[in-house]
């Protein structure tokens, strides 16, 4: 089981939740510093669970939910 | 002293075409601000990344981009095409501003550099203004100019869609299972940035391009992790290795220099093992599809001109307008002898995914669409004058032809269109006499109150 950050987390549970254009993504995290976002997007990535639809939005193919550490 | 990219921004500040702002930017608005500015955008402070600044728009107008080559917006092509004949070998130098700080293992960390959010619908923060060199065993090295996607802190996507050297050299390394190491310079000369968008042969050395253009050699540094070279003033370098998965990472969309917003595209991954960076960087947005469509123009016309006196044709103007992205239309004027419109038209058809050729008698003034449009009206038949040619090499980001259509990693194909609209031979050329005013060599409005 991959253990993410609660941030990394966030962005999956609203992703889980709807798939997201990045920018919606983005906009729903501007309280966040710009790198410490970056890093859990890259924990997000790293996951290797991430799909795209016709329109670029992101979503999650399976419906296991990661773990925060 | 060669000049560099803060050489530059120091000319467009004392042409008045640079706006400073000192208050404090969050990275995820500055490609607004950039797009709002009618002058390029310098800012002096990022939010969450301590002595960093953010220069962008530089070359969002063909004034600027004059400003960049020392000549007037009609002179660029020329003196693109002036350097391209002049080039001279990079030297290699061991001292670097761009190695002043090292960042290896586990310092290498994307987030530590202002990625910034461009469009709307991108798949992720990009980084546009990329100077990307690449070596093959066989046929040397070669530089050209990818977007990079932000992935992980120690990747990012990379566009090798479209038919490149680059390309061509990650296929050759795939196909022995191994991966191609590459360094990434941002924030250079718009001289480099030119070279590296010009499809130069495979033989040529883009960094030798840029020394003609700057009429004096580049100084290379010998990157820190990988057998490459990039510019010893570049502002950064990211250096690594494209993986050798082949077109299975998504990536995009991306503002395509097309003026569109891209599609999702299939493309490797690029794995950075070492930043390098000056102790104060300037990160340079390069500002789609603007900068990039005025830093195409003048390569497409160079390549333009090239084609035309190779075919023996004697060029007087040309124009890749922006409206066709600097890319994919070519009109020229040329000083015509029987038959050589539609020589003319056929050398313009060849460069690389040009789609539409016009070509003219160096009466009429290209740089003014009413001339043109006027010369299309009277000096064109469509049976006559217009030629067709099916199944050339095309380029994805043209939705009229149906990239998604294509299999992962395939190339698409495209028509081409050219129109001469040089006087037919057989109409005597009085038919074309222009109208003149009586009077007004003599007479003078300003000497009337």
């Amino acid at each position: 089981m991959t253990v993410i950050t609660p941030l990394a987390d966030r962005i999956v549970r609203a992703i889980r939740d709807r798939p997201q254009q990045f920018a919606e993504t983005v906009d729903a995290h501007r309280d966040v510093p710009w790198p410490e976002f970056l890093r859990a997007w890259g924990e997000v990535r790293a996951l290797n669970r991430l799909e795209r639809d016709e329109d670029g939005r992101y979503y999650f193919k399976d419906s296991e939910p990661p773990t925060a550490n | 002293m060669k000049k560099s990219l803060r050489d530059f921004l120091a000319d467009l500040d004392q042409a008045g075409e640079l706006r400073m702002i000192e208050d404090t930017v969050d990275v995820r608005d500055v490609s607004a601000l950039v797009s709002q500015s009618k002058r390029a955008l310098m800012c002096n402070s990022l939010k969450d990344y301590p002595g960093w600044r953010l220069c962008g728009g530089l070359l969002s107008t063909r004034k600027r981009l004059a400003l960049a080559m020392g000549g007037s917006e009609n002179e660029v092509a020329m003196r693109f095409e002036e350097g391209l004949g002049r080039a001279l070998d990079p030297l290699i130098v061991s001292d670097a501003p761009c190695h002043e700080v090292v960042r290896l293992g586990s310092e290498v960390d994307l987030t530590a550099i202002p990625f910034p959010m461009m469009h709307v619908l991108d798949g992720g923060p990009y980084i546009s203004a990329t100077m990307v060199t690449s070596k093959d065993p066989e046929f040397g090295r070669n530089v050209g100019s990818y977007r990079l996607m932000y992935r992980t802190p120690t990747e990012t996507g990379i566009d090798l869609v479209s038919p490149s050297d680059m390309r061509f050299y990650y296929q050759r390394a795939l196909d022995k299972g191994q991966p191609l190491d590459i360094a990434i310079a941002i924030g250079v000369h718009p001289y480099e940035m030119l070279a590296a968008s010009f499809k130069a042969p495979i033989d040529s050395d883009e960094y030798a391009i840029a020394g003609g253009l700057h009429r004096e050699p580049i100084p290379l540094v010998k990157c820190k992790t990988v057998d490459l070279e990039v510019p010893a003033d570049a502002e950064i370098v990211l250096e690594g290795e494209i993986l050798p998965i082949g077109w299975t990472a998504d990536e995009g969309p991306f503002g395509e220099f097309s003026q569109i917003s891209g599609d999702v595209k299939w493309n490797p991954i690029f794995r950075v093992k070492c930043i390098t960076h000056r102790k104060d960087p300037i990160f340079y947005l390069l500002q789609m599809p603007w900068e990039n469509d005025w830093l195409c123009a003048p390569v497409t016309e160079a390549a333009g001109l090239l084609a035309l006196r190779a075919a023996s044709v004697k060029p007087v103007a040309i124009r890749a307008p922006v409206g066709s992205c600097g890319y994919w239309t070519l009109i020229a004027s040329i000083r015509k002898r029987p038959g050589e419109g539609k020589n003319a038209l056929l050398a313009l058809l060849s460069v690389a995914e040009v789609k539409l050729a016009i070509v003219t008698d160096e009466d009429v003034d290209i740089h003014d669409p009413d001339d043109l449009d006027w010369a299309l009206t009277f000096r064109v038949q469509a049976d006559r004058d217009v030629i067709i040619v099916d199944g050339a090499r095309g380029k994805h980001v043209d939705p009229s032809i149906r990239a998604w259509e294509l299999g992962k990693g395939g190339l698409p194909t495209t028509a081409k269109l050219g129109i001469d609209a040089t006087i037919p031979e057989g109409i005597p050329k009085k038919f074309y006499k222009r109208l003149r005013y009586y009077g007004n060599d003599r007479v003078k409005l300003e000497d009337f109150q």
